[in-house]
């Protein structure tokens, strides 16, 4: 897999749009920031909707950042989870519409969800909640299935 | 299972209070990790015996009230039983001279919930120590806190490490003397590992050694530091590719000893980040080491790496047990370490000479350990990178042939070692991986199989002179359990599917075993309660890696469900989550 388009946008945005040791958001103050980078104010409405929902390259596009940006390294390959939860059970702890899964993003949630909105533009934010929304959880879960 | 040889072992002359740190405390506490500074994890208790352990009942039990994974081990002090549980750290203190052994008081202390999402395998705590008084342990959210261990009250609380780095502290720290030693995880996350020594009275950092890079902060001394195989300076920094050291894991998890005549401490070092290898060319100094230090000031006195750069996440954190053995005619003092890439090493613990390595369960990424250079012969087709592909079936796997948060004992009686193991290998896919500070560091998928056999575990004796195992239990699940060993020859562990088990010391034989409720990822202890009699206690509750590669055996979280783990799917069936602490007598 190559990953240098992504890991340059991080680069990108990393060096030219935020300061270092930026005041956070408020609300934010008790997040671990990915990078050390604060997200700037303006969060997203949780009402708001993907724009790039069910587009299939915006999906490929997703899972290349969902690596690049070490999401698997907690919430395993293919969004399984591992010491992070399933990203993949149909289940979401902070809500699974559109703009709640881009607010767990943008800004982290408190068990150390780290927010990416200060690495991470708000295209690349939609196309990780297109890749996650387009992981069908299986139809049944098979918890009682042994083999 | 074998004649049973007793090895040419001396029993050591290392006391448990050699150096006088906790005080004096009546025979049959327990208040360390490992029991003693040697870390032996023995007790010379001898009222349960091998005739009698099959009438073992228990006694008593206390839900934690935590599902996390019960790693570490309690304490027993002045007839009072200390417990920290997984994160939230909950310290409770039990009184064991009335019925029903009530709460004296409980401590809830803040702890950062963020921890949660750095801590890379669960949110597990290794245990506390006991010292002139006070309660000393780690908080997973990088602070180290002394609690009076009479009234509940908290001395001081220091913070040790950095999340925002990756850091996260559920290693049980070491007492020698007045310095308190703590160290950080973080190898998955690309920490720049270190040891800390903080003052006992106060909780102030007194000195900071890193594990890599330049000899000025790894305390690395001319005069002082003299590694057995290597010379020259800046070893932590040549082995490694300019500034790549900065992030280079060798965190610091497992258990530390102390040599009170040698006034040395040791401990071991975790893996070189990130996995995949061909991002840091070189041995990368000192992952994946032993180090000894000076307990007073840090200073760098030797250090031997078990894997140089190692393409396998084997972390050398385990435990290191201290004890005299007779090699070629000559009782060497010696350091035994049951390393997680599968060998077994003795090692002169005044030098750091490789005396004796040999693997204690299959083992393929080498073919042996060169005494004479102390380096392993690796097997190049198991080597690991980004550009090699999908390497197939190395064996042992990254859980390692024995986990190291699962320690050995040593019993001076039988001259043996006890401990679990795993047999499982895994396939090791390496790629690129960019670090992010705050997030995972890591570059391999890695799925495990079972290994030759079938049985992913067992629970062996092992003679560290001859470098062999004297007998073996074949388990059907990886061992997750620390190992005690009584002065009644009994050995005792607990298994991941939730049972608790009593075995002869010298023979292996099964005595005993009673489900408690959970998979066992914790250590057994042995104390004398106030009536003087022999009592045993383990904590039940399946978790650490567990967690992560099973997570089908948790029911907490309605927004988390998982299928089974491939290579082990029917362990649900046999335990769930669940923090219970245990006491059994006769």
């Amino acid at each position: 897999m190559d990953l240098r388009p992504v890991v340059a946008v991080v680069a990108l945005v990393a060096c030219g749009g935020h300061q270092e040791g930026a005041r956070p958001a408020p609300g934010l103050e008790e997040r671990v920031l990915a990078g050390g980078v604060a997200p700037s104010a303006g969060t997203t409405d949780i009402a708001a909707a993907n724009p790039f929902k069910g587009d299939r390259p915006s999906a490929a596009e997703g899972e290349r950042t969902f690596a690049a940006m070490n999401c698997d390294g907690c919430h395993g390959g293919g969004a399984v989870g591992f010491v992070g939860p399933s990203l993949r059970d149909g289940r979401w702890r902070y809500g699974g519409s559109d703009g709640q899964i881009y607010q767990s993003i943008f800004a982290g949630r408190p068990r150390g969800m780290p927010a990416y909105g200060g690495l991470l533009p708000a295209g690349a934010i939609w196309r990780l909640v297109t890749y996650l929304q387009s992981l069908e959880p299986p139809p049944n879960l098979p918890t009682e299935s042994w083999r | 299972m074998g004649r049973m040889t007793l090895p040419v072992v001396l029993a050591t002359a290392l006391a448990p209070a050699a150096a006088g740190t906790a005080g004096a405390v009546q025979r049959g506490s327990w208040t360390m990790p490992a029991n003693d500074y040697a870390s032996t994890r023995y007790s010379d208790l001898r009222e349960i015996t091998p005739a009698n352990a099959p009438r073992l009942r228990p006694v008593w039990t206390f839900s934690t009230g935590v599902l996390g994974g019960h790693e570490g081990q309690p304490l027993v002090v002045d007839n009072t039983m200390y417990v920290v549980t997984p994160y939230p750290n909950v310290l409770y203190a039990f009184d064991l001279t009335r019925e029903g052994y009530p709460l004296k008081w409980k401590y809830r202390p803040p702890v950062d919930p963020n921890a949660l999402g750095i801590a890379c395998c669960d949110a597990i705590n290794r245990g506390a120590f006991y010292a002139s008084g006070k309660i000393v342990y780690n908080l997973l959210d990088g602070h180290t806190v002394a609690i009076a261990a009479a009234t509940g009250k908290e001395l001081w609380r220091t913070r040790i490490a950095d999340l925002s780095e990756g850091e996260t502290t559920p290693v049980a720290p070491l007492v020698v003397k007045d310095r308190v030693i703590v160290g950080a995880s973080g190898g998955e996350f690309g920490i720049h590992g270190w040891l800390k020594g903080l003052d006992l009275e106060t909780g102030r950092i007194v000195w900071t050694a890193y594990n890599i890079g330049p000899d000025s902060e790894v305390l690395a001394r001319p005069g002082v530091f003299k590694p057995f195989y290597d010379r020259g300076e800046e070893l932590a920094l040549r082995s490694w590719p300019p500034d790549v050291w900065r992030a280079g894991g060798a965190p610091v998890w497992g258990w530390m000893s102390y040599d009170a005549d040698l006034d040395l401490l040791y401990y071991g070092t975790g893996n070189p980040a990130p996995y995949n290898p061909e991002q840091r060319a070189g041995d990368n100094k000192w992952t994946a080491s032993v180090l000894a230090r000076r307990p007073e000031d840090g200073a760098l006195v030797w250090a031997y790496q078990f894997t140089p750069h190692d393409s396998w996440d084997y972390d050398g954190v385990a435990e290191m047990i201290l004890t005299d053995v007779v090699i070629g005619g000559r009782r060497r003092k010696a350091l035994v370490h049951f390393d997680k890439n599968g060998f077994a090493y003795t090692l002169d613990r005044v030098t750091g000479e490789v005396l004796v390595a040999q693997p204690f369960v299959d083992v393929n990424w080498a073919k042996r350990v060169d005494l004479a250079t102390g380096r392993p012969v690796i097997d190049s087709t198991k080597l690991t990178g980004a550009s090699r592909g999908n390497i197939k079936d190395i064996c042992p796997t990254l859980e390692g042939g024995k986990t190291p948060a699962a320690p050995a004992a040593y019993s001076p009686r039988t001259g043996l070692f006890y401990l679990a193991t795993n047999n499982m290998c895994m396939d090791y896919q390496a790629t690129r991986v960019t670090r992010i500070a705050g997030t995972p560091f890591i570059g391999a998928n890695t799925p495990y199989h079972p290994g030759p056999g079938g049985k992913m575990g067992g629970f062996i004796a092992w003679d560290a002179a001859a470098g062999r195992s004297v007998w073996q239990t074949p388990e059907p699940y990886p061992v997750w359990s620390g190992a005690l060993v009584t002065g009644g020859d009994v050995a005792f562990y607990g298994t991941l599917d939730g049972w608790f088990k009593a075995v002869d010391a010298r023979t292996g034989k099964a005595l005993w075993r009673f489900k408690v409720g959970s998979g066992v990822v914790g250590n057994p202890i042995s104390y004398a309660g106030p009536d003087g009699r022999q009592y045993v206690a383990v904590y039940a509750g399946i978790g650490g890696d567990w967690f992560l590669l099973s997570g089908d055996v948790r029911s907490d979280d309605p927004a988390d469900v998982r299928p089974p783990a491939d290579f082990m799917p029917d362990i649900a069936r046999h335990t769930s989550q669940g923090g219970i602490v245990w006491i059994f007598g006769l």
